[in-house]
């Protein structure tokens, strides 16, 4: 295939396509990751303003979580984002949450009980594992790239020279 | 035509002037004249920025006093001391109204009731009860006060058991012992370590073993209390200890560190008391635990509950304590 | 590309002409900050439950990154209430024009004239940031500081140089504005060419001159434009036009671009990588030293701040931008490749804002309801909504968002990278090591937003 016509196949409609087409199968195609088998898992995640210790929880798909839930200064809270989950914690009194973490990712771990100034930015992460979703956002952005620089760039007359001028 | 532009112009201004200045200083006005009027508002603040606002509360005796509550920061709650009526959690930013209505002149405690920071215990207020004075006996003297035991001389037990001491296995023992021994008063008047010096010398005893001993000991004190008390006495505890001594009673809360920090004046800096400490738990009868609760550690960081909780609660308390040391 | 002129109705064109649409607008924005001003400082000083906060960092915000920038441009500057007490002691009219006003009137100093001042704002406010968003007394001061400021400059110089040349969201509107669908421009600029007196620009009796000291009959990029309408007012031919564009036509406009502009969409890129880090993601250091300010914590933060947004991203893309420049054995200018290649920045910039806006937004959106029932904090119940509980609005919605965003935003910066490379003389590999400096910092991004 000569040269040109390579490039007239980019800037057609079929490698616009293509990428579509290799984007559905990244999104889609099922995880090849084989699970741990799910244990039962006791964690202990302290809760103080405005931070959790530890910030990322890591355990795998399946898995029968407890968090055991110790506030160390105020009232606080745990919500995770995605599993609906949450908790009040007072200090003194370890709050117990559990659930099984049947889906695979990353969760937001989120304080829902005000505790002063910088609550809405007490958060953590509950890591969810086997996860290949970051390999595949990672892949998704290779092919927007992909995607935009090999589109054909908006036919316009040259500009920089004149005002501002339109098309009738 | 000069004139219909005049009058274009003064009603934008007019409409401005609203948006931008009348607003503002109504909303200001309204504000002013809520704060001015009743309900009173009272602000729950953790202690470290001044505690509640205002901390004196006036009312008559009979009337009824309206309060907006509302927090400033964290979670906080409020309860009247030694009173029935539910606590309110007050969740910040959040108003919530309530009345009180007062009988009897006097100086009510008010506190709070969620756990919001080392000095939590110190977030206390009064209400004034104003009124014709009613004739009440003057209130008896604690019981530490009257067996003359010094809340803060050192306690410690000169003989301690090998293993945990159970009430079961002392009830097993099926002996009989004398009420002058498992009766209420003398449960409370003696620390357990006493008790086992007094069933230790008896006949009774003389073929049991050291630990044997402990166990009826720890059958007299089980006895003392109900199952539903010690629930009880266990939610009390979580509440409003276990911050400080640990949830295992080992005073490990996690207040501990910051109750060493804030020790103030000559006394010692040792931290909130281990329970599962058996010399100095064994060491310490009822009387003194009931008499250390109501009134406080005297600058060593643990609160007063005098005002706060009744007698009966303080009692349950004391004898829910017993439970980090001996088995059911 | 096509345009569709708005304006092309007389109705439309008599709407936009018209003060008092406008006015109505503007007196809901005022009484809108005199509202957040009030509660900012009488109302509670719980940020999630006070009027100012919430409405202000939550709702506005998100109203203004979501909606008001990629789809309308600078629209907001046109009913923004800042300036607008300045602007009508400056006229001596809120309805006008009649006559003189009060103030200096003085020209804004010419070193002056460009963006750096902003480029200096948006940092200081990003340093500060955190207190004043979660603090109510802080936003308020900020807030009413703002007027204050707006007013006195409104006095002391011409036209609206606190919009222009200070106001540190202006200068984020303003580059972001360029990948709106809607635009103010001459028709016919031959006409402008012919009109002596250039109306749209030094005023008449029908209306002012442009406050955003930009000469309409040259206009070819939102970036200044406040969509204020004076020009249709003034220009005697009916000559100004809005219009509905493509989106993103200003970036393939290279003239009239500066440093300072070229150096801001750096630094947004480079900032809106710092927040959803900071702010959003999972470790909690860099977040509390952000916030304690004055502390040795916050100078270290501030130092690593300062050092990311000024000097890594920006040696980043230099580094990026020269290597391209070698791998092609192109022969161009650095400086005019930086130039020319930095409104290539904009569409993945403001893809990452949107992106740390919604996963701010969706979580925290349920607290506008109660804080509507209660501005004041006085016990208020007004929409009966006073009692609602916090509620995250779709979780699983927001990681899906957020990645589809970034990649639209990575996908359209991949394109201006390449148009641009083409339009330089196209030679291969120009393009290549921008692309991967725009891959690698989308999936940072997409990093420590979503995972």
């Amino acid at each position: 295939m000569s040269r040109a016509s390579l490039q007239s196949l980019a800037r057609g409609k079929l490698l616009p396509a293509v990428l579509g087409l290799a984007g559905l199968v990244v999104v889609f195609s099922p995880s090849s990751a084989a699970p741990a088998s799910p244990v039962d898992r006791t964690l202990r995640l302290e809760a103080r303003s405005f931070e959790y210790s530890p910030s990322v929880l890591t355990v795998n798909r399946g898995d029968r979580v407890t968090l055991e839930v110790v506030a160390l200064d105020v009232v606080h809270g745990v919500h995770i984002d995605g599993l609906g989950v949450e908790v009040t914690a007072d200090p003194g009194q370890t709050a117990r949450l559990s659930f099984v973490a049947d889906r695979a990712g990353a969760f937001t771990i989120r304080c829902n009980v005000t505790c002063g100034p910088l609550h809405p930015f007490m958060l953590g992460r509950l890591s969810v594992a086997p996860s290949d979703t970051p390999w595949r956002v990672v892949l998704l952005a290779g092919l927007a790239v992909l995607f935009g620089a090999r589109l054909p760039p908006p036919r316009s007359p040259v500009r920089g020279a004149s005002a501002g001028h339109l098309a009738p | 035509m000069a004139l219909g532009l005049l009058g274009r112009e003064t009603a934008a201004r007019i409409a401005v002037g609203v948006a931008g200045l009348g607003l503002p200083v109504a909303l200001f006005g309204a504000w002013q004249w809520v704060h001015a009027s009743q309900p009173v508002t009272l602000h729950a603040r953790m202690s470290e920025v001044g505690g509640w606002a205002p901390e004196v509360l006036r009312v008559e005796a009979g009337r009824p006093l309206e309060l907006r509550l509302i927090s400033d920061d964290v979670v906080h709650g409020f309860a009247i001391g030694q009173s029935q009526v539910s606590p309110i959690d007050l969740l910040p930013g959040q108003v919530v109204t309530t009345t009180l209505t007062f009988d009897a002149p006097g100086s009510y405690s008010y506190y709070c009731t969620r756990w919001c920071g080392p000095n939590h215990w110190r977030m206390r207020g009064v209400i004034e009860v104003t009124g014709p004075e009613v004739n009440t006996a003057a209130p008896s003297p604690p019981l530490y006060e009257v067996l003359g035991i010094d809340l803060d001389a050192p306690h410690p037990a000169a003989v301690v058991p090998q293993t945990r001491p159970s009430a079961a296995r002392g009830a097993q023992l099926g002996l009989i012992l004398p009420e002058d021994l498992t009766s209420r008063d003398a449960y409370a008047s003696r620390s357990p370590a006493e008790t086992w010096r007094a069933l230790r010398a008896m006949p009774v005893t003389e073929t049991l073993t050291d630990d044997q001993v402990w166990d009826l000991v720890a059958w007299i004190w089980r006895t003392q209390a109900s199952e539903a008390a010690l629930q009880q006495g266990a939610e009390l505890f979580a509440q409003n200890c276990a911050a400080c001594h640990g949830e295992g009673g080992s005073g490990d809360g996690v207040m501990a560190s910051s109750v060493v920090a804030g020790t103030m004046g000559p006394v010692e800096a040792t931290g909130p008391a281990d329970f599962t400490d058996a010399s100095r738990a064994l060491g310490a009868s009822p009387a003194l635990l009931h008499g250390k609760i109501s009134r406080g550690g005297m600058g060593t960081g643990m609160p007063y509950w005098g005002p706060i909780l009744t007698e009966e609660e303080i009692w349950i308390l004391t004898d829910y304590l017993w439970t980090f040391q001996f088995e059911e | 590309m096509t345009r569709y002129e708005l304006t092309r109705s007389p109705g439309v064109r008599r709407l936009l002409q018209s003060r008092w649409p406008q006015l109505t607008v503007q007196a809901v924005a005022l009484a809108g900050l005199a509202l957040v001003i009030a509660s900012a400082l009488l109302g509670t000083p719980v940020g999630n439950r006070n009027f100012a906060i919430v409405m202000v960092w939550i709702a506005w915000w998100a109203a203004l990154m979501l909606v008001a920038v990629p789809l309308l441009g600078r629209t907001w500057c046109s009913i923004c209430p800042l300036p607008l007490p300045g602007e009508w002691l400056q006229r001596g009219a809120v309805l006008g024009p009649r006559g003189r006003g009060f103030g200096l009137g003085l020209r804004w100093p010419k070193r002056l004239r460009n963006l750096w001042l902003q480029n200096g704002a948006f940092v200081l406010v990003a340093l500060f940031s955190l207190p004043v968003l979660t603090q109510p007394r802080l936003t308020g001061l900020l807030l009413a500081g703002l007027v204050l400021l707006a007013i006195a400059l409104s006095l002391v110089f011409e036209r609206r140089a606190f919009c222009r040349y200070v106001c540190p969201v202006g200068g984020f509107i303003g580059l972001y504005a360029q990948a709106a669908p809607i635009e103010v421009r001459v028709r016919d600029a031959t006409l402008c060419a012919a009109h002596a007196t250039k109306t749209c620009y030094t005023g008449s009796e029908k209306g002012y001159g442009c406050p955003w000291q930009v000469y309409p009959g040259a206009l070819n990029a939102n970036t200044y434009c406040g969509v204020c309408m004076e020009c249709l007012r003034t220009c005697p031919y009916d000559n100004v036009a809005v219009n509905l564009r493509p989106f993103g036509a200003d970036l393939s406009e290279v003239k009239g671009r500066g440093l300072d502009e070229t150096f801001k969409a750096v630094l947004l890129l480079g900032s809106g990588l710092a927040y959803s880090g900071v702010l959003l993601g999972a470790w909690s250091t860099a977040r509390l030293a952000a916030a304690n300010i004055g502390s040795i914590d916050w100078l270290v933060y501030a130092a690593g701040f300062l050092a990311f947004v000024l000097v890594l991203v920006p040696a980043f893309l230099l580094l990026a931008l020269r290597a391209g420049l070698w791998l092609s054995g192109s022969r161009l200018d650095i400086l005019r490749a930086v130039r020319a290649f930095s409104p290539a920045l904009i569409p993945l910039g403001l893809s990452l804002w949107i992106a740390f806006s919604l996963s701010f937004l969706f979580p925290n959106i349920s607290y506008i309801f109660p804080v509507m029932s209660d501005p004041l904090n006085l016990g208020w119940n007004l929409l009966g909504t006073a009692g609602l509980g916090w509620t995250p609005y779709g979780p699983a919605l927001v990681p899906l968002l957020t990645v589809g965003v970034v990649l639209v935003g990575l996908a359209w910066t991949s394109r201006r990278i390449s148009a641009t490379a083409e339009s330089l003389g196209g030679r291969a590999g120009l393009a290549l090591p921008l692309l991967t400096a725009a891959f690698v910092m989308a999936a940072g991004a997409l990093w420590l937003l979503v995972f």
